[in-house]
């Protein structure tokens, strides 16, 4: 496999303190709390007042909403960001529509009927909602919701989704990067071979794989 | 009771109780409810069959399990007519529990009845995804007259699934009449024009409706006349002859043509003019000749294109009356695309261009027709760049395409006019024969209303015409004396038709009527 010759990699300094943010960005992003306590105390770095308290809350947060609680995740948002869900509509109907997941597998279907309308509706006829409004109502025909089309949204995955965008916005209101600097350093090295692959239409260099990358 | 087998007419095809029925239906449905309780009274026969009217009281007074025992009583419904139907009873039944509040219950419906229902998921999803409009509709705005109009509804979408015997289509005696005038029409040959049809009498139009008869000669050409053809708009024609001149003639309001310009600056003979789409300009051409653009209004050259090396043999116009396009005889000269300037916009040229004797753009302006190295017909769609080739066997000698863009025809020097489809569905064409065509170029054209008529010229001085429906000819029209080259229909009056002869005079035909021949 044709890569980047590592020998070029020596002339490459790297400063032992932006390693340290990295990995920081990473912890914090994903609240992992006690984590971020000893690597900050062991490399000896500086972080605002109340960052344990910003990630404590976040972190619950984040978790109810993961396991579908999404009231509750919603109450303690508007405490933590007050305005944060006006300004991000798309994010307050995902989560509401967790909501409605959760009624419909415990088979509440009335009620989930009823909060469907006084809730999700007011969202208006705007194309977006009224698509993703219909592909939610479809559940309730039927009796066993696992079974239909739209068993997605009863997912993992699609909680995980949610719950990361809430993290996002969350972050973003604190003024902390939404993106953590890890993910963005894969990213942009992804990017750039791709551009590269799409210059050099001779001995490119492949796409960049992660895996085999931790590998070599 | 009536006896059930009687049957009417005097092929004994018609039941008589079915007959009766559908006139009940048709006296229902222009409103005349007496006449028709009157006529079911006296006769025995009800309109609407016994299941028909049971399941009107059911779903009229909401009694859902009777009608869902109805239809599943019902013995000769497919599976799936059967399925849209409950579907049909029980979407009713779901919106009045939802307008009473009775979520729950609306609720149930939907997952144990619905859902299970072989109806596609579509269905299935988009009651309820319209659930949430229909409770939002439910609260307290739905009172009883609303909620007896919507079963009124379902009742008729219901009765529109089921099949006769059970229930009519609508309108059916409306329906059948309507069958028997459209076969009479469309068996009728000579049905050249609109007219109102009675149902008093067999449709059928008389010789009458088409030119057979000479009205006028024309004889300003001082030689052959090779080409000629009418404006669009009906109100010109363009003539060419052998003696290098062009003429426009003027078509007035009682159909006399009189001479309006004459076209004199070609140095050799003139065998093709074609009109632009909106007729304020007129192309001429010929062998061995340049492309000449003249105003009509003026009389006067406006342009000449190419030079002495490229030879034009036919010419066409797109819808715009901006863009012509024009094909070469000369092998490798191909066809070019030009601007009313004479700028050239586009080319298809180069050592694999055979010769275009003649070249048509389809009115819709969407396909390019070109006649390839005598015997082939190439259709090049203009917008995708598609082309599908009709090879022919024999010498083609003329082009011309239906005014609604879908049907084009080409003279065979075997004595044969050939009907093909533009869109290039048909495995064989249409042949129409009749006239006598071996070494002369002989053109025809379609015409009449609907252009549902084929004229062509002969060789035996004579001008055929055919309708489209019959390959033998319906009318042949003596009076030239010489080959008969060219014709043309006026397209806007369906019943002048014109021909062009090497007896250097052009005919204008009408029809057959008690008139003086006026020679000008």
């Amino acid at each position: 496999m044709m890569d980047v010759d590592p020998r070029q990699y020596e002339n490459v300094a790297i400063n032992d303190s932006d390693i340290h943010n990295i990995v920081l960005s990473y912890l914090v992003h994903n609240c992992f709390k006690e984590t971020v306590e000893s690597f900050i105390s062991c490399t000896g770095m500086k972080q605002p007042a109340d960052y344990q308290e910003d990630m404590e809350k976040r972190k619950r947060i984040f978790h109810f909403a993961l396991e579908g609680n999404a009231l509750k995740a919603i109450e303690l948002t508007e405490q933590l960001a007050n305005d944060l869900l006006e300004k991000n509509k798309d994010l307050h109907f995902d989560l509401l529509s967790l909501h409605f997941v959760k009624l419909v597998c415990s088979r509440k279907c009335t009620e989930a009927l009823e909060f469907a309308q006084t809730k999700l509706t007011p969202f208006g006829k705007v194309q977006n909602y009224v698509e993703k409004l219909e592909d939610f109502m479809t559940l309730l025909a039927y009796e066993e919701p696992e079974k239909s089309p739209m068993f997605r949204l009863l997912s993992l995955e699609y909680r995980q989704q949610v719950a990361d965008s809430l993290n996002r916005a969350l972050l973003a209101h604190a003024n902390l990067p939404s993106c953590s600097a890890m993910e963005r350093l894969i990213q942009q090295t992804t990017v750039v071979r791709q551009c590269l692959n799409q210059e050099l239409s001779k001995d490119p260099p492949p796409p960049f794989s992660l895996k085999d990358f931790l590998k070599s | 009771m009536e006896n059930v087998t009687a049957m009417l007419g005097p092929k004994r095809l018609i039941k008589k109780h079915e007959f009766v029925r559908i006139i009940i239906q048709c006296l229902n449905s222009l409103g005349y409810k007496n006449s028709a309780s009157c006529l079911e009274s006296e006769s025995g026969i009800s309109h609407k069959s016994p299941e028909s009217k049971l399941l009107e009281m059911q779903v009229l007074n909401a009694n859902w399990e009777d009608s869902i025992g109805i239809l599943n009583g019902i013995e000769d419904l497919t599976d799936e007519t059967r399925a849209s139907a409950l579907f049909l009873v029980l979407q009713q039944c779901l919106l009045e529990c939802l307008s009473r509040g009775d979520d729950s219950s609306a609720l149930a419906i939907l997952r144990k009845r619905v859902s299970p229902l072989k109806v596609g998921r579509e269905k299935v999803h988009n009651l309820a995804a319209g659930m949430l409009s229909l409770k939002e509709m439910g609260m307290g705005k739905i009172d009883d007259s609303s909620i007896c109009e919507l079963r009124r509804k379902s009742l008729v979408e219901l009765e529109k699934l089921l099949p006769p015997p059970i229930t009519l289509p609508e309108r059916r005696l409306e329906h059948l009449v309507e069958t028997a005038i459209t076969a009479q029409m469309d068996s009728c040959i000579y049905h050249n024009s609109f007219r109102e049809i009675s149902l008093y009498e067999d449709h059928y139009c008389g010789r009458d409706q088409i030119p057979t008869q000479t009205v006028q000669i024309l004889t300003e050409h001082k030689h052959e006349v090779w080409f000629i053809q009418f404006s669009h708009n009906g109100e010109y024609l363009a003539s060419s002859s052998r003696d290098c001149a062009a003429i426009i003639w003027k078509v007035l309001e009682n159909g006399v043509l009189i001479l309006r310009h004459m076209l004199q600056s070609h140095q050799n003979p003139v065998s093709f003019v074609a009109w632009s789409p909106d007729d304020t300009m007129l192309l001429t051409c010929g062998n061995g000749e340049v492309l000449k653009l003249w105003d009509v209004e003026t009389g006067t050259c406006k342009h000449t294109f190419g030079d002495h090396g490229f030879i034009v043999s036919s010419c066409a116009w797109f819808p715009d009356s901006k863009r012509i396009v024009c094909g070469s005889s000369d092998p490798e000269k191909g066809i070019y695309m030009w601007d009313c300037d004479g700028n050239e916009i586009k080319a298809w040229k180069g050592m694999r261009m055979p010769k275009v004797s003649d070249l048509a753009v389809t009115p819709d302006g969407e396909n390019l027709i070109s006649i390839f190295s005598d015997k082939e017909i190439r259709i090049l769609n203009v917008g995708t760049n598609a082309e599908h080739v009709i090879s022919e066997d024999y010498s083609i000698t003329s082009l011309s395409v239906s005014r609604d863009s879908k049907f084009l025809i080409v003279n065979l020097n075997s004595e044969e006019i050939h009907m093909w489809d533009v869109a290039g569905k048909w495995e064989k064409p249409l042949k129409y024969t009749g006239h006598k065509q071996n070494k002369y170029v002989i053109r025809s054209c379609f015409g009449g209303f609907h252009c549902t008529f084929i004229a062509s010229g002969s060789e035996n001085s004579l001008v055929y015409i055919w309708n489209r429906g019959n390959s033998t000819p319906l009318e042949v029209l003596s009076g030239h004396l010489m080959t008969v080259n060219c014709v043309s229909w006026n397209p806007r009056r369906h019943q002048m038709l014109a021909s062009a002869s090497d007896d250097h005079t052009i005919r204008i035909w009408g029809p057959s009527q008690p008139r003086n021949i006026t020679t000008t």
